[in-house]
């Protein structure tokens, strides 16, 4: 007999970005009620499935790896979240936007609806639950809005952009999403030409599946 | 489905004391004392002294604490305006601190027994970033000198069962001793030799103990700057005298020992998968361009390796950020509980 391990593990979290200014705007927006699990940093090739000791080591190389700590940018954490399918599943769910990248020039607009591919048995469906957007900075569009879920309760704020002037993400969910490209120029630089870019990152989540994507947003001075 | 709603029980707040050294550099005795020149000719200077734990024009000197001198009738300072009579830097902080206390402005501050009222008084106000929320009672030994005359002080939170208190404010007096021994309960003649009032981040020191002669339950045999004003305006003085000598007392004594106390409240999430969830991940190398998983032995029996928890808010607002010290094996055999705790 011998006794079995009853600790609990413990792990400190610290406050992103975003969860800063949540809490600053005092509006009710900072409360956690969900999580999600992730396994960034994880190269999966590192794992052995002909490893000789058999399929207790197939992940030895991944177990071993120290990690790194956490840290505060919200748009860089949490990348490949885990996900809850079916047990069998060989196909997993994967996002298409319809670009690979969008650039747009200054007050130029675009919509975006996301779809999925190969998730709960068809090829290229649409989530029940939408989509989550994520621009991840949201001073560069004067427009950014999602449309076709109900968010009545979600505390969404529609400030564009936002009030502080700080290079701040912004999330929206929708099935169907437009975008508007600023029309603000210092954004560019004092001295920047027409022809001049800024780029940020348009991150898709499916809000079922999980599945994300990122693809560049490049705005271009007019 | 990748989010899992946290449950009314699955979360908790907790509160823990944190007790940790005073002074930059987590060092809980200061024992080298600086002053700028600067900030002591300034308009500023004629009220208080900032103290530094290095050369003031060192890149990493901080204020650690002032020393103001006040006085009730505004003596050891010049007046403002010399056609006004009594008001005075040492004026404007007696009537401060006095009012900070007892909310009254005829009331004189007491040091010890209710006889021992003071006409004047020094404080040493700790910088705000270094006390936190209050002093650790007990921890103080603060050492002046003189000379080769030396006098420890401590808090008599040692040998008093309850602290006392000045309309809201928590205070302790300060006796002979160190912060692991009081050498003598008793007042001197003018009574204690100050007040240690934690929540405020003060020590008021009491200058006529501090003025007695050497000896058991004396003083250091201090003079003190007691011009009236029309004598110190006269003399043009080009600082705070009194200020100067309480800073010049700390130097010769070398060590003032003081600890901080922080409550710090903890929310604790139990983070709870059951087994059947978050078995596959959204990671690209794990598929190929189409989707396809790279290892045939993950379609029945997959497996994740958990490096990272996220928290939301309904919105899907990445509010907090957890990280694991290495990866956590998940598969459809393994259910997990983990505890995050989020400080504020």
């Amino acid at each position: 007999m011998s006794y079995l391990n009853n600790q609990l593990v413990t792990i400190d979290a610290v406050l992103t970005k975003k969860g800063r200014e949540l809490m600053a705007r005092n509006d009710g927006s900072f409360q956690i009620t969900q999580f999600a699990l992730a396994d960034d940093e994880i190269d999966y090739t590192l794992y052995n499935p002909t490893h000789p000791s058999g399929s207790a080591f197939f992940g030895e190389a991944i177990e071993k790896m120290p990690l790194l700590q956490a840290f505060t940018d919200d748009t860089q954490n949490l990348k490949y979240k885990l996900v809850t399918l079916p047990r069998g599943t060989s196909k997993l769910p994967v996002l298409n936007l319809g670009y690979t990248t969008v650039t747009l020039r200054q007050a130029a607009a675009i919509n975006i609806t996301p779809q999925t591919l190969n998730y709960l048995g068809a090829v290229s469906t649409f989530e029940p639950s939408g989509y989550l957007m994520t621009v991840g900075d949201s001073r560069f569009l004067s427009t950014f809005a999602g449309t076709g879920i109900d968010t009545t309760g979600l505390a969404i704020s529609t400030t564009i952009p936002n009030s502080s002037g700080a290079n701040l993400s912004r999330s929206q969910i929708g099935t169907s999403f437009s975008l508007i490209a600023t029309t603000i120029n210092t954004l560019f630089g004092t001295s920047a030409l027409p022809g001049a870019t800024i780029t940020t990152t348009i991150t898709v989540t499916g809000r079922d599946s999980g599945a994300r994507i990122t693809i560049p947003l490049t705005i271009t001075k007019t | 489905m990748s989010f899992i709603a946290f449950n009314p029980e699955d979360s908790v707040i907790s509160s823990d004391v944190s007790i940790s050294p005073m002074w930059t550099g987590n060092v809980t005795t200061l024992t080298t004392f600086h002053s700028s020149s600067t900030q002591e000719a300034s308009t500023p200077g004629k009220f208080y002294l900032d103290v530094y734990q290095t050369s003031s024009s060192d890149s990493s000197a901080e204020i650690q604490f002032s020393i103001a001198y006040g006085h009730v009738s505004g003596s050891g300072s010049a007046y403002f305006n010399p056609s006004i009579i009594d008001k005075t830097p040492t004026r404007d902080i007696y009537g401060q601190f006095r009012t900070l206390l007892y909310g009254d402005e005829n009331t004189n501050i007491t040091f010890g027994s209710s006889v021992n009222t003071s006409k004047d008084i020094i404080v040493l106000s700790i910088n705000r970033a270094r006390f936190k929320e209050s002093f650790n009672p007990g921890s103080i030994t603060l050492t002046l000198a003189t000379g080769s005359n030396v006098l420890k002080l401590t808090d008599d939170s040692t040998v008093t069962s309850t602290a006392t208190y000045i309309g809201t404010c928590r205070v302790y007096q300060l006796l002979s001793g160190s912060f692991d021994s009081v050498f003598s309960s008793n007042y001197t003649v003018s009574g204690s030799y100050g007040l240690m009032i934690p929540d405020e981040g003060l020590i008021i020191l009491n200058p006529r103990a501090l003025a007695n002669p050497v000896g058991s339950l004396g003083g250091l045999n201090v003079t003190w700057n007691e011009d009236s004003s029309n004598t110190v305006a006269s003399a043009n003085p080009s600082f705070n005298y009194n200020n100067r000598k309480t800073f010049d007392l700390l130097k010769s004594g070398a060590s003032f020992r003081l600890q901080n106390y922080e409550t710090i409240s903890s929310r604790y999430f139990f983070v709870r998968v059951k087994n059947a969830d978050n078995n596959y991940t959204t990671n690209p190398t794990v598929i190929d361009s189409n989707g396809n998983l790279l290892y045939t032995s993950l379609i029945y029996n997959p497996q994740t390796f958990i490096t990272t928890v996220g928290m939301y808010n309904n919105v899907g607002d990445l509010i907090a950020v957890a990280k694991l010290n290495k990866p956590l094996i998940k598969d459809f055999t393994k259910e997990l509980l983990l505890r995050v705790k989020l400080d504020f």
